[in-house]
């Protein structure tokens, strides 16, 4: 079947299977590799991406569920080749060890403050649980997005 | 004083540096936070075929017949191979060629590979996999180490299960026990851990021209495998190519056999077929199948005066290593020589057993054997304490290894970095305040919460040592237009790693950061730099670094006097720009004098090479000097225990380490941050569970890691006492924060519920059970 979706502002027609997933259309399909997969089975977050703003797991989703909707990476982040607060403000922190995770937290970040202009630090924390750094940056995570939220990022 | 003046002087001054000390974010963040960083999976060609093992479902077991009949015949499925099928050796041993690469007639684990099948899309493989019938004969097997050390015990290899036996004799224990006014014996337990690195293990194979092989993968060794995947295949070492890509994490496992093992299932289906091949490993293979940290039964006696002196200490260490030995063998060694805790005791005696067992095998995993050595010592001081009717810090400081003391293998302690962090943590810890508020608290309470604080200390032996030849190699060159490249066979997996050795380069030639830049590590642009492992790459492979950019610098020098008309040991490399210290305004910048030094045909390429003073110990008695430098570490932890529900919360961290020098404090505050994380999952959450040897614990919902709600809050201080051995003084310290959890957390439960600990993690239903002791007694 044929689908439609856009992704990172970008519309696609996409020809694909109805059991094919979200992470595996974006990956292979369309190039988007910044989607990581560390578990498959929706536990570790590092598939996330942006659904028409929400953060859902490309590992649990269809590709076809995604039909007409909007997807966003860390690959659509930047704007006019200026990077977006919370990446630059998970460089400032030093959050980024490894990075295999990073851009799941850093969309899951995004949704939050997309949501809520002034999460509290419980809030943060909480949305961040859905990713799993073993690295464990989770504080540097939460100071960047906190940075963010108090405009402390240029 | 004249500007002039105080410039010569802070240049004079070692602690003048320019780069080393600031701090600098990984030098790929921006790749990370752009999602161009580019890992293995990203790289993977469009007609790759997807490579998988046929694994065991039994523990212990003859293979008499597997039958491929039915997974052959799906549609996509372009070869199936076994041992068979291997042109070369059928070993993927690290460093004991004791495991099959592909099982021969037996298996001696759950989920070891017998078969690699290859088709041209991943269901298809999964699917012909699900078809292969194994007609296996069962064999008797043993997942208990204390039964597997018995002489009937079923043999896991055709020798004993016993694969080493490691001693410690100093003094004469049994006179020290002799002379104590209070003895106590315990024995503490482990579990094994999986470090779980974020990217699951994975290797793509594409055939050469010339007949050879280039791997690609996730790994800490690139080298390790390029040696394996060469001998698998038959080929001579030079025909295999090996780089490593980004790798998501790496924390000991992926210095281990599972990142053979993937580069090696791909490369030989690349072999064999002529095309690309990649071998990916889901979450639950990877739980199943890499490196586990080993679990420990420990048994401590230990002797004190009633002031507190220690005066005799006897340890046994069983370590479970399961199925094949891996890293255990060494891991044993580490575990044994700071069994005792960071103490100046003139009696000791310790054993140390490595065994074999049919559970999935353990080998590298970050602490190497010290974070279940600490947790047993250190428990069995505060234990001590109580007993003793002591402050449990009081005791430690009385006894803790200071410039001249002993350790257990009778080397003599060189520095005070252990004093002085145990002096600040005690300070910034408010350890007596708060000890006392607690135990108040605890008294008055009716709520379910239970506050605790406990301390930890640690040192841990730097770098190899006994784990082999301690050497690096970086080399540096400079290119006309003065950008600056820096190939190693050293590898960043998260680390920081590639960070530090950019800095010191930058440091050493006077350049800025952003002209100095690392190639991705492959086997056929360097030569084998040793392992990375061991937490050596900056003090170490620093070392190299620093050699292979003062020799460029000095090369420089000379063309810069003839520039600058000044003599060459007064010329100055700072920051990009080149001058002469009595008069910096007479100046060029560093890309003129390189572009000078290639008008004359100077070559600006250097290997830096480095090894560290030879350690020596005596086998029978393990004394001598294993080890060229410890790092030290103290630590107090803060504690919540909801009795009602089990739940530990770890609140806060306050800890201290001595790292020599501190090289980025940026990477450091990583490590501390992950180390400390990462600890406190091994003392009250991470338990991988083997059943009968099956594993249980096979992805994230069954073995739980510590989430961001889960971070304690993290107070901590760097403090810097040289080390010999290190670059600029650095001591090693990427595995180091993850050892002192385990022991601090577990001592501020104990104080929380006032029983004693003698099993990690503790998890809720564990916590209950103390709960329930508590109440009897």
């Amino acid at each position: 079947m044929k689908i439609r979706l856009q992704v990172n502002g970008v519309k696609h027609e996409v020809e694909l299977e109805g059991h094919e997933r979200l992470i595996d259309v974006l990956r292979e399909k369309l190039g988007v590799k910044s989607v990581k997969e560390g578990c498959g089975t929706g536990e570790c977050g590092m598939c996330a991406v942006l659904v028409n703003g929400t953060p859902m797991l490309s590992c649990l989703m269809l590709a076809v569920q995604a039909r007409g909707k909007k997807i966003t990476t860390v690959e659509g982040l930047e704007e006019d080749g200026k990077l977006h607060p919370l990446q630059k403000a998970f460089i400032e922190t030093g959050a980024v060890q490894c990075g295999f995770c990073i851009p799941g937290a850093i969309i899951v970040a995004k949704g939050l403050i997309d949501r809520k202009r002034r999460p509290s630090r419980d809030e943060i924390r909480r949305a961040l649980r859905s990713v799993l750094c073993r690295c464990g940056s989770y504080l540097m995570f939460e100071e960047a997005v906190q940075m963010v939220v108090e405009g402390r990022v240029e | 004083m004249a500007e002039v003046e105080k410039q010569v002087e802070r240049l004079l001054n070692s602690k003048d540096f320019v780069v080393i000390g600031k701090g600098i974010a990984r030098v790929d963040s921006l790749e990370a936070v752009t999602g161009r960083l580019a890992f293995t999976g990203d790289l993977l060609p469009s007609n790759v075929l997807y490579v998988r093992p046929v694994r065991s479902t039994v523990p212990h077991a003859l293979i008499k017949d597997i039958d491929f009949s039915a997974a052959k015949n799906i549609p996509g499925i372009v070869g199936i191979y076994t041992w068979r099928d291997i042109p070369g050796i059928n070993d993927a041993g690290s460093l004991i060629p004791d495991r099959p690469f592909l099982a021969v007639d037996k298996v001696r684990h759950y989920g070891e590979a017998m078969a690699i099948i290859a088709g041209e899309r991943p269901e298809a493989v999964d699917e012909a996999i699900g078809l292969v019938r194994v007609e296996y004969e069962r064999l008797p097997a043993v997942f208990d180490p204390v039964e597997a050390m018995k002489p009937d015990a079923p043999k896991v290899h055709d020798k004993g299960n016993i694969c080493r036996h490691m001693k410690i004799r100093k003094g004469d224990v049994e006179k020290g026990f002799q002379e104590a006014d209070v003895i106590i014996e315990n024995t503490y337990q482990t579990e094994f851990i999986d470090s779980v690195p974020p990217e699951p293990e994975i290797g793509l194979a594409s055939p050469d021209q010339d007949g050879g092989i280039t791997c690609i993968g996730s790994m800490q060794n690139p080298f390790d495998v390029r040696w394996k995947v060469a001998d698998i295949l038959g080929l001579p070492q030079e025909k295999v190519r090996v780089i490593q890509a980004a790798t998501g994490g790496g924390f000991g496992p992926k210095s281990d056999e599972t990142p053979i093992d993937v580069c090696a299932y791909a490369a030989l289906v690349a072999y064999k077929t002529g095309r690309s091949a990649v071998s990916i490993m889901t979450r639950d293979e990877a739980m199943v199948t890499q490196a586990k940290r080993h679990k420990f039964i420990i048994k401590n006696k230990t002797g004190a005066r009633s002031d507190g002196r220690l005066v005799a200490w006897e340890s046994t260490l069983i370590e479970d290593t399961g199925a094949y030995i891996s890293k255990g063998h060494l891991v044993i060694v580490r575990a044994i020589f700071h069994c005792a805790g960071p103490y100046d005791i003139p009696n000791v005696k310790a054993d140390g057993y490595c065994v074999l067992t049919n559970n999935t095998f353990a080998g590298s995993t970050r602490g190497f054997g010290a974070p279940q050595a600490f947790f047993a010592a250190e428990r069995q001081m505060d234990e001590l304490a109580r007993k003793l009717g002591m402050d449990p810090f009081e005791l430690r400081l009385k006894n803790l290894l200071r410039r001249g003391s002993k350790t257990i293998t009778s080397a003599e302690i060189e520095d005070d970095g252990l004093a002085m962090c145990a002096e600040w943590v005690y300070n910034n810890s408010e350890w007596v305040r708060k000890r006392r508020e607690y135990e108040e608290f605890n008294r008055k309470t009716r709520g379910p919460i239970r506050k605790g604080i406990g301390v930890a200390m640690i040192y841990h032996g730097n770098t190899l040592g006994p784990e082999g030849e301690d050497f690096a190699y970086v080399d540096v060159s400079v290119d006309k237009d003065g950008k600056v490249s820096v190939r190693t066979g050293l590898t960043d997996f998260g680390t920081g790693a590639a960070t530090g050795l950019l800095m010191i380069v930058a440091e050493e030639l006077g350049v800025t950061l952003d002209k100095v830049r690392m190639e991705r590590p492959d086997t056929s642009k360097v030569q084998n730099p040793g392992p990375t492992v061991a937490s050596r790459v900056t003090a170490i492979g620093g070392r190299a670094a620093q050699e292979a950019a003062s020799k460029i610098r000095e090369k420089l020098r000379g063309v810069a006097a003839e520039m600058l008309g000044c003599p060459s040991e007064r010329v100055v490399f700072r920051e990009g720009r080149v001058y002469d210290s009595e008069n910096p305004e007479n100046k060029v910048s560093f890309e003129e004098v390189v572009s000078q030094a290639y008008r004359i045909g100077l070559e600006l390429k250097e290997t830096g090479y480095y090894i560290a003073p030879p350690t020596k110990w005596d086998e029978e008695t393990g004394q001598g000097k294993p080890y060229n430098q410890y790092t030290y570490g103290a630590e107090v932890a803060e504690v919540e225990v909801d009795v009602e529900t089990g739940l530990v919360k770890v609140v806060r961290i306050t800890c201290a380490f001595d790292v020599g020098r501190i090289v980025n404090p940026i990477g450091l505050k990583d490590v501390v941050h992950g180390g400390t994380i990462m600890g406190m999952g091994q003392a009250i959450m991470e338990r991988f569970i083997h059943e009968d040897g099956i594993v249980l614990t096979d992805n994230f919902s069954t073995y739980w890691i510590p989430t961001a709600v889960d971070s304690p809050e993290i107070i901590y201080h760097l403090i810097e006492s040289p080390g010999p051995a290190g670059a600029y003084g650095a001591k090693a310290m990427g595995e180091i924060p993850v050892v002192p959890p385990p022991a601090a957390i577990s001592n501020a439960v104990a104080h929380a519920l006032g029983v004693p600990v003698k099993q990690i993690p503790l998890t809720p239903d564990r916590v209950l059970e103390l709960v329930k002791r508590a109440g009897e007694t």
